[in-house]
Parts: structure tokens; sequence; C-alpha cells
């Protein structure tokens, strides 16, 4: 990682002082034994009502289970990435229309912008499970989580990629176009390319929270990994072990998509300029 | 003229023509009547106090800054108002910024071949050796691989000047060049600057630079609060100035 660039410790603190250390060792050793008190606290009350029992854990010893967990965490996967295309792809039609230039467009991005992100997720899968049926519509299961998902996303990623096209330089503008690149050649070959970089970060929040959403999938009975879960917990009467589980394979995945992002933002690292360097 | 490099065209078309150019920003009047041009291999310079107007004036000449009335002529014709005409025009006139404007994202060699391949439809490979070309031509072939935050911003300007070239442009505009550098890095670019005029570039300098303007200029326009005050041989401006206002504006730099 490029160390030139402020942190975000850095930006809040300055290096601590003998007094301060001695502040910052007693809160650790403080703030250490409350965390210890209350998993001592936690696990003892899971003992105590026999949440440790072998008999809630035995699923997992089951080479099924497992098998079935996996095509649960297929299906997320699946979703997740086919509501985050969708979401980008209508986010970035959004984010066009808004700076297009014209009112008229301009009017209407603005408006599918505020409602997107304005509606709860929940109330879009209500709306295409309940009242999309009643035109006569059939949609699969994965559709029906992937198109309210990618819908109530979309709004953000427009707003995310508008907020990294405006942190493009103007001069980068006016160079294309003083070399007499036309007007669309000079967003897709040099604004979006860097307003992209920009946003990287953010754009992988968004989809984290896009995974998140997909469970939503148990509203209408997709299989996904939490939607198994619940089959699973029905049926071996494992409440507390399998959300446990499932909650460390969600922890997992969007982990790995945090890291994907590091790796990403390290990756262009090297386009940035340079602190103290004019551009 | 005795100048064997000019063809047949006809040599009293001016390849930039400006004509009564007026521009406000708001309530301010920064262009006021702008009368100028540039004839083929001619190196003007524009120099004059800040807010004087000379930057504003060498972005209208291809359109970063839109005009309020008169025209601009490009070899003749006038300059589009929009689409492809424009970006034809734009392309035939060459520009270099302040702040160097390298595109961020892409290396030294792929920004010289982005307006080639895009605008001029030329080949990657044919684009590439030309700009390889260009880039040894201003002394920065060796960082052919590099991404502009890598290199120093006299390397950068200088890299920007191959872009430019890349193009074949009948005239290059520069704005202020050099204000962005380090000391030790404005004569490198002015030493680029100089071989190309010596080669028989047109160009439009803004600059700050009065010893590059004396030796270098064909003419000398100075401006001050958006008029060109006055418009001579670089000899007679700066020995023998006739406005009060140029003057006083070339005794307040030779005063330290």
């Amino acid at each position: 990682m490029s160390d030139k660039r402020t942190s975000v410790k850095d930006a809040l603190f300055e290096p601590p002082g003998p007094k301060t250390r001695r502040v910052i060792r007693i809160a650790t050793v403080v703030s250490l034994a409350a965390i210890a008190a209350l998993l001592w606290v936690v696990l003892r009350r899971f003992y105590e009502t026999g949440q440790l029992d072998a008999r809630y854990w035995s699923v997992f010893t089951r080479w099924t289970t497992w098998r079935f967990l996996g095509k649960g965490l297929l299906g997320t996967l699946e979703a997740a990435a086919v509501a985050g295309v969708v979401a980008f792809t209508a986010g970035f039609l959004l984010m066009v229309m808004r700076i297009s230039g014209n009112r008229i467009l301009g009017y209407i991005s603005t408006a599918l912008i505020e409602f997107t992100r304005g509606v709860p997720t929940l109330l879009f899968i209500y709306f295409f499970f309940l009242v999309v049926p009643k035109f006569g519509i059939k949609l699969p299961a994965f559709w029906k989580v992937c198109l309210p998902v990618s819908i109530s996303a979309c709004g953000v990623v427009a707003e995310v990629l508008r907020s990294g096209v405006n942190a493009v330089p103007k001069g980068q503008k006016e160079a294309a176009q003083s070399l007499g690149m036309l007007p669309h050649s000079v967003f897709l070959k040099v604004v979006f390319p860097q307003a992209f970089r920009f946003v990287i970060p953010a754009l992988i929040s968004e989809l984290v929270i896009v995974v998140k959403d997909t469970t939503f999938a148990y509203v209408v009975n997709f299989p996904d990994l939490m939607q198994n879960a619940k089959v699973l917990i029905s049926n071996y009467d494992a409440l507390l072990s399998v959300y446990l589980v499932v909650a460390l394979i969600y922890i997992a995945i969007n982990w790995l998509i945090n890291r994907a992002s590091v790796a990403a933002a390290g990756r262009t690292n090297r386009y940035a300029v340079p602190a103290g360097k004019k551009q | 003229m005795s100048d064997t490099m000019h063809e047949t065209m006809n040599d009293r078309t001016p390849v930039i023509e400006l004509k009564h150019v007026d521009k406000h920003f708001g309530s301010l009047h920064v262009l006021k009547d702008i009368n100028l041009s540039v004839q083929k291999g001619e190196v003007v310079v524009i120099i004059g106090p800040s807010g004087s107007g000379k930057s504003t004036l060498c972005r209208t000449i291809n359109r970063l800054e839109t005009i309020d009335s008169g025209e601009i002529l490009i070899e003749g014709t006038k300059m589009p108002q929009e689409g492809k005409e424009l970006a034809r025009l734009r392309a035939q006139i060459g520009m270099v910024f302040q702040s160097f404007n390298l595109f961020a994202h892409k290396t030294i060699i792929d920004n010289v071949i982005l307006g080639p391949m895009d605008v001029l439809k030329k080949s990657k490979k044919e684009a590439k050796e030309e700009a390889m070309q260009l880039l040894s031509r201003v002394g920065v072939d060796s960082q052919a691989n590099k991404v502009p935050a890598q290199l120093s911003g006299g390397q950068q300007q200088r890299v920007a000047i191959a872009r430019a070239l890349a193009m074949h442009p009948k005239a290059i505009l520069f704005d202020e060049p050099t204000s962005a550098l380090d000391p030790e890095m404005i004569g490198e670019v002015l030493d680029v600057m100089t071989k190309l005029a010596r080669e028989g570039m047109t160009m439009l300098v803004v600059t700050h630079e009065m010893n590059f303007a004396r030796r270098v200029a064909s003419r000398v326009i100075f401006m001050d609060g958006g008029s060109i005050v006055e418009e001579n041989t670089p000899e007679e401006f700066f020995n023998h100035p006739k406005s009060q206002r140029a003057q006083d504006f070339l005794n307040s730099i030779q005063a330290h």
C-alpha cells in the first residue's frame, strides 16, 4: 500500500505522547476484559440452556448438510452476481441520463434515483411477489429476488458513479476535447475509466449490501443460503447453531469482497497523483 | 516572405484569426473586441498581468470557452459550435495546458496514441511507432511505459507537447505551459518549445517567460483588462513599449 496517503488514523489522531499512551494501555485492558466477560456470559447462558449440546451441532457432521448449505450459497452468489450486474447497468444508465444535460431525461433520472433510494428493498420484493403476479406475469423465483434487489441498489450506484465523474478533474475532459475526440469518446475513454477507479470502494460497499439483500429470498422461496438454513432449522430444530454458521459464511463472503476491493484499489494506486504534485 | 517551407497554399490566409471577439463572465467583460491573426509559421506570444484575459483568449480558439460575439476562423473556416465539425477542427489545433492534463489512467505511450487512434483512426502499431519517435524528440522515450504520476512536471509537460504533435496540428496553443513547473524544469520545456518554433510550427503562447518571448516570438501581444493593448515585434515591445500600461507591466516584472 502507498505510504504517502493519509490513513483514517492519521487524519483523526496525531502520534500519542507518554500520557496518551498510558491512557490507551489502560483503555485496551479494560475493553478486552469487558469483551471477555461478555463472551463468557453468552457462552455460559448457551451452556445452561443446552445450546451447546451435541444434538444441535451434530447436524454439521453430516456431509448432506454442507452440500445443502453449499447449494444455498451458490444460489446466494448467483443472485448477488446477477443483481449486481443489473444494478450496475441500470445505475450507469441513470447516471448518464442525469448528467446528459437534457432537462427532461435529467428530471426522470433524478426522480427514479430518489424513488429507488427511498423505498426499502422489502417493499420491492413484495411488489414483485404479490403485485406483479396479479397482472398475469409469472416470474421465476430467481428474478423475484434479483430484480427488486437490483432496483433497490441502482439509484445508489447511479449516485456513486456520478460522484466519481464529478471528481475527475475538468482538465482531463478538456485535454480529450482538444484532441478532437467526440463527446462519447471523451466520456467513455477518458472520464469514466477514471471516475470508476475513484468509486471502486463505494461500489464494493454497495455490492456487500446487495449480497445481504438477497437474504430476502426467503420471502419468495428462492433457495439461497438463508432459505436453505431455514429448511435445516425446521428439520433439525437447531436454530442457534445453524444461524451462527450461516452468519459466519456471510461474513466470509463479504470479507472476501472487501479484500478484492483493497486489491483492486492497490492495483490502481500507481495512477494516483503523489502528494505535492499539481495536476 | 522568402520562406521555402511554405507550400502553394495561400500564404495570406491566417491559420488562426479572431474578429471582434467579445466575451463576458457574468458582469465581467473578459474579452473586449479582440482582433488577432496568426500566420503560418508565426510564434505569437501573449503576455500581460494575471486576469487580463490572455488564458481565456487562448481557450476560446478551440472553443474550450465559448464566445458571446465575433468570429474565430481556422484557416478561413469558421469554428463550428458543436458536434463532429467542432471536433474535426479541434483536432487540427493542438493544446498544451498549464496543468499538463495528461490522462491520469493511461501510460505515457497510451496518452500519445489515444488521439491518433480515436480521432485519426490510425492503427495501434502505426500510432505507437510515431509516438515513440515524438517521445524521443522531446526526450522522454525512456518513460513510455510509466504513468503520468511517476514523471516530473517537466517530463509530463513534454509528453503533453508530444501528445499534441501526434495529431499533426496546424498550430499549437500553449496556455501558460511553464507556470506550474519548478524553476529547473521550466528550461527543459522552453527548450522543446524553442525547437518547435525553429522547425516552423505555428504557435500561440500565453506565458510569463519574458526571455522566451524576447528570443522566440515573431510578435508579442500585450493584453490588459480584456483588451489587446499593444502588438509589436519583441525588440520594439521590450525596448520601446508604447503604452503606459505596457511600460508599467515591464517595469514591475523587471524590478526584481
